[in-house]
Parts: C-alpha cells; sequence; structure tokens
C-alpha cells in the first residue's frame, strides 16, 4: 500500500516535470511557426495581393494546430463580424493566445503588428511585416537559449522532489 | 520505536538534497540551491531534535521515576 502511494507521487511530480519541460521547448517551435505564417502572410499581401481574410484562411490551412486556430479566429472575424483588421486582430490575439505556450513578450509584437495592419499601403505594410519578423527571431533564439538552460533541469528536478517528499514521507 | 529506518531516511534525504543542489547549481540558480539545501537541513534538524528530545525524556523516567 506505501508503496503504490509513493509510486504514485513520484509519478505524478514528474509528470509535472515533463509537462513544464515541454512547455518550454513548445515555445521555440510555435515561435518558429508564427514566423513562417507571417512569412506567407506576406508572400500573399506582396505577391498574391490576396485580401487578408482570404490569406488568413489559407494561412490557417497550411498550419499546424495553435497557430492556425489563430488565423482561423481571425478570418473568421473578418468575414463574419464589423470589426476593423486592428479589432479583429486583438480580439482573436486575446481568445487563442492562451493555447499557445508563448509569452507576453510575443503578444505584445504581434499586438503592435495587428495595429499596422490593414493602415499602410504595400510598401510600409512590408516593412512592418519585415519589423516584426526581426522581433519575432529575437524573441526565438532567446527562447531557444531558454530552453537549452532548463529542460533538463525541470525535468530531474520533478523526478527529485517527488523521491524527496517520499522519502520525508516515509 | 526507533529503528534503523530513521537513519536510512536522514541519509535519503541528504543525497536527494545533494543532487537538487547539483542540478540546480548547474544551472545556475545558485541562490534557489542554497535555500533548497538550508530547508533540508532544517527539516533533518526537526527530525534529530524530536528523537533527541524522546532520549532525554527516556532518560530522565529511567533515573528519576518520572512518567
Amino acid at each position: 500500500m506505501k508503496l503504490i502511494g509513493a509510486i504514485l507521487i513520484i509519478l505524478a511530480t514528474t509528470w509535472v516535470g515533463f509537462e513544464g519541460a515541454k512547455r518550454l521547448s513548445d515555445r521555440p517551435k510555435q515561435l518558429r511557426q508564427l514566423k513562417v505564417a507571417i512569412q506567407s502572410l506576406e508572400a500573399e499581401i506582396m505577391y498574391g495581393l490576396t485580401p487578408l481574410a482570404e490569406a488568413s484562411e489559407h494561412i490557417a490551412k497550411q498550419m499546424p494546430k495553435p497557430i492556425s486556430n489563430f488565423f482561423e479566429q481571425f478570418a473568421y472575424r473578418l468575414l463574419n463580424k464589423q470589426e476593423t483588421a486592428f479589432e479583429a486582430w486583438e480580439e482573436s490575439l486575446k481568445e487563442t493566445w492562451g493555447q499557445t505556450s508563448m509569452l507576453e513578450s510575443e503578444r505584445e509584437v504581434m499586438m503592435q503588428f495587428g495595429a499596422t495592419l490593414g493602415q499602410h499601403d504595400r510598401e510600409q505594410q512590408q516593412k512592418q511585416i519585415k519589423l516584426t519578423l526581426s522581433h519575432l527571431e529575437r524573441e526565438e533564439q532567446e527562447a531557444k537559449d531558454r530552453q537549452h538552460r532548463y529542460e533538463r533541469m525541470i525535468k530531474s528536478l520533478g523526478f527529485l522532489s517527488g523521491l524527496l517528499i517520499v522519502i520525508l514521507m516515509l | 520505536m526507533y529503528d534503523v529506518n530513521t537513519i536510512f531516511q536522514i541519509a535519503g534525504i541528504g543525497i536527494v538534497v545533494a543532487m537538487i543542489h547539483t542540478v540546480l547549481k548547474q544551472m545556475g540558480k545558485e541562490d534557489w540551491a542554497h535555500w533548497v539545501t538550508l530547508i533540508g537541513f532544517v527539516v533533518v534538524l526537526y527530525m534529530v531534535a524530536t528523537i533527541v528530545d524522546d532520549l532525554f525524556q527516556k532518560i530522565k523516567g529511567v533515573f528519576l521515576f518520572q512518567g
């Protein structure tokens, strides 16, 4: 009986550790996907001359899960609600940000990008996209750095803290 | 009442705390590492103090014929 409890505690804390490590390793991955998404948005605007709603629908189809939700939401809001591009962008950011592993700083970058959306002509828009991409690039570097530093630590810390609790209660 | 298990328990706490200390220190969180060590030390000290208190009560009971 005691043994089962001990194993359960260790499993639970180890799982918490792995979950934390997964969030840490998801962040650079999702940042990269976001970069790809914005690049294809640039391509759609510059070369395809596609309207924003249609372009983000295309992107939503191409991207994997948490990122695609955002663009889907954005396209839906643009098409079905009477909102400006910035409002739609802001609202869909608010709604879908919780599903991603990204942090407040990326959210700020995306908000700033949303504020410029649909305000300028194509050249200006492209400059804004470039600016956002370089911001995201920097965030991705930082996220990778953090992942390298903390991923192993969080995993082993989860297991070790479980072991400590078990020994304390023995 | 107390058998050899308590000694092993304290040894286990020592080993695990030392490992946590090493991991945290390796990742550059030295302040956390020191806190973990300090808390582990306090816990072990509390356990030892309880046991020594028990010992003193027993000695008192043997030599002074009290409860």
